[in-house]
């Protein structure tokens, strides 16, 4: 009688414990608003061997546009489509200093100045850089509540609950370097809310803000290049 | 009963160490400085960097905590490979050469004025922030001063979940040189005293 009424606080004990990691679950999804505007319906046309560059902008004074974040934007245009992504790492380093933060064109007027340098303009026109996507933005933790202990529960675990908000906005602006034209923004704002639960071993149950950003922006992306 | 007591004080400076060890940051900092992307000017270019500049250390000691930066070999990388950028040919000095060297149009003797470090802890906003301020001062093929230019460069990091503060550190450095090296490359010619000397250097040239 005894063993079968342990028996069912343990599943009572699973059960609830189930219920709650679920409703935490439903708490972590996270939502999203994309906003898109292109300059024409028609898809933007590449040769074979013409290439994008994606790059972040860190010219302004509280954020930087997270390298992480134009990686993943990178890699999830050139996987799934026939693009020709080139690293912004590499791109930066072979164009030394012209797109670092104290100097790169905020806008097509001064992209026009960077390109009258012959030097620059022989080697973009040699990498076949057709297209520059600036990516200005970042993510940021809005709110945090709640504490957590580790080690000093009996079962030497974590004890305690922790939240916190996280919300990313970018906004990505294509550049076409043949003619020095914009053709498009897209912006992406997402926010969701993070849980660490310390029964023990912590359980953390974390929302992909800057995640569903980076699908966001990439999925509108693919949708501007005919990729033939 | 000795042993005993030789164990336990081994055991407290091992202790008394890792505590040390604990309340300081030492970075080292290691980087690849891309070539610069610059038309090449025709001279020889004497660069003199002192034993104080190649072995630069900055360390801070504040709220019990030490904090030591060393980028003299960085920094001394960085320049080199800047003039090497700009001009046809870079000679490296620990001192300016008291006569006249043939081959050299333009010494650059570099000295480090100042670097300032902010934490997140301290500031409000969530960077690593470092400023570096050095004085460049360029003298012609005689010794004569040209001009004394001071650019300060600034490097900043965001803070990573789990991320080091010496990686931070790294990483806010190594910004700050290749800030540097963005204002050596586009301001040198801009500096109207170098800009007068090198038009006196092309119009001798014409005439010869």
């Amino acid at each position: 009688m005894k063993a079968r009424g342990l028996g069912e606080v343990v599943v009572i004990c699973s059960f609830s414990l189930s219920m709650l990691i679920i409703t935490f679950m439903s708490g972590c999804s996270t939502s999203t608003t994309i906003d898109e505007q292109k300059s024409s319906s028609t898809k933007l046309s590449m040769d074979g061997e013409e290439k994008i560059v994606i790059m972040g902008r860190r010219h302004g004074n509280s954020y930087e546009t997270e390298p992480g974040f134009i990686d993943c934007i990178g890699n999830k245009i050139s996987r799934s489509e026939n693009l020709n992504v080139v690293q912004e790492k590499i791109f930066l380093d072979t164009f030394y200093p012209w797109f670092e933060p104290r100097i790169a064109p905020l806008n097509l007027n001064r992209m026009k100045v960077v390109l009258d340098n012959d030097v620059v303009a022989k080697k973009i026109r040699k990498l076949k850089i057709r297209y520059i996507v600036w990516v200005d933005g970042s993510t940021e933790t809005t709110e945090e509540s709640g504490s957590m202990t580790c080690g000093m529960a009996p079962s030497g675990g974590c004890f305690g609950f922790k939240s916190w908000d996280k919300a990313s906005s970018y906004e990505a602006t294509v550049w076409d370097l043949r003619g020095l034209t914009e053709k498009g923004k897209i912006k992406v704002d997402s926010k969701g809310s993070s849980y660490l639960l310390g029964v023990g071993p912590p359980i953390p149950l974390i929302a992909q803000v800057q995640g569903v950003a980076c699908e966001g922006v990439s999925d509108r992306l693919k949708g501007f290049f005919d990729n033939g | 009963m000795v042993t005993t007591l030789k164990k336990k004080i081994f055991a407290s400076i091992i202790i008394t160490q890792l505590f040390l060890m604990g309340c300081s940051t030492h970075v080292v900092v290691i980087s690849e400085h891309p070539t610069a992307l610059i038309k090449v000017l025709p001279y020889k270019i004497g660069l003199v960097l002192d034993n104080s500049f190649t072995d630069y250390s900055f360390t801070r000691e504040k709220d019990e905590e030490k904090i030591t930066i060393s980028l003299g070999k960085s920094q001394s990388e960085l320049l080199n490979q800047t003039f090497n950028s700009m001009f046809q040919g870079v000679s490296e000095f620990t001192v300016k050469p008291i006569s006249q060297i043939k081959p050299i149009d333009l010494y650059v003797s570099v000295v480090v004025e100042d670097l300032q470090l902010s934490l997140p802890r301290e500031t409000s906003v969530n960077v690593f922030e470092i400023w570096i301020k050095y004085k460049l001062e360029i003298f012609d093929s005689k010794g004569s001063s040209i001009h004394e230019w001071i650019i300060s460069s600034y490097g900043r990091t965001q803070t990573r979940f789990l991320g080091s503060q010496e990686r931070a550190l790294h990483q806010a450095t190594n910004a700050a040189l290749r800030d540097a090296g963005v204002q050596i490359v586009t301001d040198f010619y801009q500096v109207p005293e170098i800009l007068n000397w090198i038009n006196i250097k092309k119009a001798q040239k014409n005439e010869s």
